[in-house]
């Protein structure tokens, strides 16, 4: 498996530098979509749709992923998720697989600044795209305020929620440094915890203090 | 008070006299009792802890599980051929052989491991496996029907003891109302949010494994059992794990299973289960029915208790539960009933059987109050257990109604206008929480730092917190100071964490090791200062003669004299530093809309105790957590099982579901410090009691008691629609 890691590169990838870069809607049009509809309907608008379609896989191709402002290119076939692609190819841990389909927020990511469940995304999707991730909301070796403040109010136990509870709180704050208890709890409502850590986790982030607006 | 005790704390010693030379600090304590923050919080917090799931080895592999679809069949046929050839695919094996039975959907077949976790799933889809389908029993009433189909060898149905105790004709002759009637709880799984599994890695004869588990000790035993391999080549790694809840205290035939692929491939396996598997086959609460027919007399006294229960912890494990529970009911008899089917086996589930008995007694107990007319907590406090230590539940019930506003409930159905009702519900837990035979390391090296080494784990709970805070009261240090090493099978024994024995079994051990190891450091600065090593104490971050801190030196200056041999001491739980027996109570409110039948929780009240407390912030989140699991399982959770097929149709967390943050009551806890008892855990009691407290509380305010949980908006509004048709009260 080919994978680099660059920590000096800062800059963008170009889309160029992938030799791809697909949107989620033209991504789903390649893979299922077109032949249905080519199928069901035909007709000059169906092969236009198939002509300018990319096709991937289902071999490894190179995947170029920034994430938190570093550029990893990858070999790995276009299914891996985005989740995955950060777990097993580059060693990024932080966030957990739990439901795997889109309903517990234990592998919430931000990637250009829209909150995903990076189990549902497809690494490949996420190119040409600003990944963030828990192990990049640490400023050096300094908790981030909302970090702090869970742990200030015991907004951990096992720990395994926590870090999809800080993406998606990372998010809330940058949008709103002050939100209202109502406020908070729906923009935490998409992550599930087990151990039942909702009310530190609330008090925490009601109580941090100093994010900046993103 | 009962003829014999249906509450065996109640007679438990209390705590012996104290221990005789490392004794709790009572008075003075600079940080047992202060609300510390979990020494592995920023890790945590920060996504740098590494759980199982998380571990990477060079050339690691991944491992799955091959499961049988159907509830019950034969197997006729394994052809592993066409997926040992498949792309990447390193190792292979058959876990059940032909002619075995499969006894549930997700029973395990067979296993590979391969390079990639795409490539493991894809290859798994080349394993063929021919099942001769049987018939099978999906649900309890399927198995009890006298045509059933005999699943099991020894029948589909297992008698329990009987019990019986007193004289219940008399009883019910001295009764003057009487209820009868059935109250049930569903089948909940753990849904831990790590799933089981491990990673194994063999070095010759040597196994390493990174295993999700409350025992780290426990897990090398199995290891070694099931592999036939001596304890001293198993190490079992558990430096952070994600939830267990009782249901992980082994390497569990997925742990063995990737433990022989790793051989087989001669290289590193993970092998986690899926969110599905997890369902299928990580383990359950079985479920509970309660038959029961019970007297009260007219001072509001129970007289009697007749109950058959019965209950599925499917193929093949029982379902036990306390009944009748607290209460007294001097004359009585109970005979219970474990039904196998064909679904995932049971396992330990927090506070195993606890909320069945609490969730049927105290439902019973409200219904009997209503008979007479009577406050049910009133009616409970009439027929408590004597005040005992462990007992408190008079006093608990008195402070908390206090609290909680308890005045101001309805005596029946909330009659106010609109669709949304509110009632108000209470309910009583108690728990043993008693531990021992941990051992323990401690070094005090000559830089002044200190290592404490033991081989418990934490789950969650925070006993690495406490592990250094016991140490860090001792010595006299920050807790900053104390480096607190768990969670390896390398480290002195410790038992799993399970039935919230751990506090208690672990603190006493680093008590009398910490406090050894400290006399050692005496011994050493003694002579420098002049005096006898017992003088000497450490406090504030000096060691010092005792009531005179001038006179002495700093910790760092202390350590420094041990030159180039540290202090190294190993220790052991000792009685006296802890107990057994909790006690505590909880108080719900609710509002539910008639018209759609969904219920809130809006408020939640628990006074508990736990012996002595030693981080309030850590004691605090096990009663939230405890609180959220019992409301998640009075509302919301149920695994399902289709009964024609035996399958499970919400094998996920979409459509099993758990409550979010906004579905949050208010909580409040108010904890009760019992220091002159020593440790008690508190991991179990707290989740006790509150489904039962819920489910008072919703009868409390639609007027309608709904005897089975969960109490979903669809039970609630057919409850209701049956009750508007047939009119009348129930």
């Amino acid at each position: 498996m080919a994978l680099k890691d660059d920590p000096s590169d800062t800059k963008p990838p170009s889309p160029e530098d992938s030799g791809f870069n697909v949107s989620r809607r033209a991504f789903l049009r390649s893979v299922g979509v077109t032949s249905v509809a080519a199928g069901v309907l035909g007709g000059p608008e169906a092969d236009a749709q198939t002509a300018s379609a990319a096709r991937f896989g289902p071999d490894a191709v190179p995947v170029t992923l920034r994430v938190n402002g570093r550029t990893h290119r990858l070999q790995i076939e276009p299914r891996v998720t985005l989740l995955d692609a950060l777990r097993d190819r580059l060693d990024q841990t932080g966030l957990k697989r739990v439901c795997d389909r889109g309903s517990c927020g234990a592998c919430t990511a931000i990637v250009d600044g829209r909150l995903v469940y990076a189990c549902s995304t497809l690494a490949i999707e996420a190119q040409g795209k600003e990944i963030r991730t828990v192990e990049g909301v640490l400023e050096g070796t300094v908790l981030h305020p909302v970090q702090q403040a869970l742990c200030d109010h015991d907004g951990t136990m096992c720990g395994f929620c926590t870090p999809g509870f800080v993406m998606a709180a990372v998010s809330l704050l940058e949008r709103n440094p002050a939100p209202t208890a109502e406020q908070a709890r729906a923009a935490l409502d998409g992550n599930i915890c087990r151990c039942g850590t909702y009310p530190q986790v609330l008090e925490a982030v009601l109580h941090t203090k100093g994010v900046r607006r993103g | 008070m009962a003829s014999s005790r249906q509450v065996p704390e109640v007679a438990a010693p209390v705590r012996p006299d104290a221990h005789p030379t490392y004794p709790w600090p009572l008075t003075g304590a600079s940080v047992l009792g202060q609300p510390v923050k979990r020494v592995d919080g920023p890790e945590k917090v920060s996504g740098r802890a590494k759980y199982s799931y998380d571990i990477a080895r060079p050339g690691l592999l991944h491992g799955r599980i091959l499961r049988s679809p159907h509830a019950h069949a034969r197997i006729t046929a394994i052809d592993l051929a066409a997926a040992e050839k498949a792309p990447g695919v390193k190792a292979v094996l058959a876990v059940a052989e032909p002619g075995k039975r499969t006894m549930y959907q997700g029973d395990e077949v067979a296993a590979l491991a391969a390079a990639t976790e795409e490539q493991a799933r894809d290859a798994l889809r080349l394993v063929k496996v021919e099942y001769e389908v049987l018939p099978h029993v999906a649900t309890e009433a399927l198995a009890l029907r006298p045509d059933a189909p005999a699943v099991f060898e020894d029948g589909n149905v297992r008698e329990g003891p009987a019990e019986e105790s007193g004289d219940l004709a008399a009883g019910f002759a001295a009764a003057a109302h009487t209820v009868e009637e059935t109250y049930t709880t569903q089948v909940q799984t753990h849904v831990c949010l790590e799933t089981h599994g491990c990673v194994c890695e063999w070095e010759g004869e040597r196994l390493t494994a990174w295993v999700s588990t409350q025992a780290v000790h426990g897990t090398r035993e199995g290891f070694a059992e099931g592999l036939g391999v001596p304890q001293a080549n198993v190490r079992v790694i558990t430096e952070y794990m994600g939830g267990g809840f009782g249901s992980k205290f082994g390497p569990d035939v997925q742990g063995i299973i990737c433990a022989r692929l790793a051989k087989l491939a001669g290289a590193p396996v993970k092998l986690m289960l899926d969110r599905k598997e997890e369902h299928l086959a990580g383990g359950n609460r079985p479920s509970s029915f309660s038959k029961i027919r019970a007297g009260v007399a007219a001072d509001g006294t129970c007289t009697a208790f007749d109950a058959e229960t019965w209950g599925t912890g499917g193929a093949g494990v029982g379902a036990g539960f306390p009944l009748p529970y607290i209460y007294n009911f001097p004359n009585r008899r109970r005979r219970h009933r474990d039904v196998y089917t064909n679904a995932g086996p049971a396992r330990a589930f927090r506070a195993p059987g606890h909320p069945q008995g609490c969730f049927a007694t105290e439902m019973l107990m409200d219904e009997l109050a209503d008979r007479i007319r009577m406050d049910p907590l009133q009616f409970r406090l009439r027929n408590l257990p004597e005040e005992a230590p462990n007992a408190m539940w008079q006093r608990y019930f008195t402070i908390g109604a206090e609290k909680f506003g308890w005045d101001k409930r309805h005596p029946t159905g909330d009659t106010a206008p609109g669709p949304i009702r509110r009632g108000m519900g209470c309910a009583a837990n108690r728990w043993g929480g008693g531990g021992r035979g941990t051992r323990a390391h401690v070094e005090i090296l000559p830089d002044g730092g200190v290592v404490v080494r033991c081989g418990t784990q934490d789950i969650g709970t925070g006993t690495r917190t406490i592990v250094a805070m016991v140490a860090a009261e001792t010595l006299g240090l920050p807790v900053e100071a104390i480096r607190a090493e768990i969670g390896d099978s390398v480290y002195p024994f410790s038992g799993g964490s399970g039935g919230s024995t751990t506090a208690a079994a672990v603190t006493p051990a680093i008590r009398v090791t910490t406090g050894k190891a400290f006399d050692a450091l005496a011994a050493r600065v003694a002579p420098a200062l002049g005096v006898e090593p017992a003088a000497l104490v450490a406090s504030g971050g000096r060691v010092h003669v005792k009531g005179d801190s001038s006179k002495g030196m700093s910790w760092r200056d202390a350590c420094r004299r041990l030159g180039t041999e540290p202090v190294a001491v190993d220790g052991e739980w000792e009685a006296g530093l802890s107990a057994s027996g909790t006690s505590g109570v909880q108080f719900a409110e609710v509002e539910v809309d008639i018209e759609t039948g969904v219920t809130r929780v809006t408020r939640m009240l628990c006074v508990q105790d736990c012996g002595l407390l030693i981080d309030p912030l850590t004691a605090r989140s096990q009663c939230y957590g405890g609180i959220i699991m019992g409301v998640n399982w009075a509302l919301y959770e149920e695994r399902i099982l289709d009964r024609n097929t035996g399958q499970m149709v919400n094998p996920n967390m979409e459509w099993y579901l758990l409550a979010g943050m906004s579905d949050m009551p208010r909580i409040e806890v108010i904890l009760m410090n019992q220091p002159e008892r020593g440790v008690i855990g508190l991991g179990e009691p707290p989740t006790v009691s509150t489904a039962a407290a819920v489910a008072n509380a919703v009868a409390n305010a639609i007027g309608i008691r709904i005897r089975s949980l969960p109490l979903s908006p669809h039970q609630i509004v057919s409850t209701l629609m049956e009750q508007a048709r047939l009119g009348g009260t129930r």
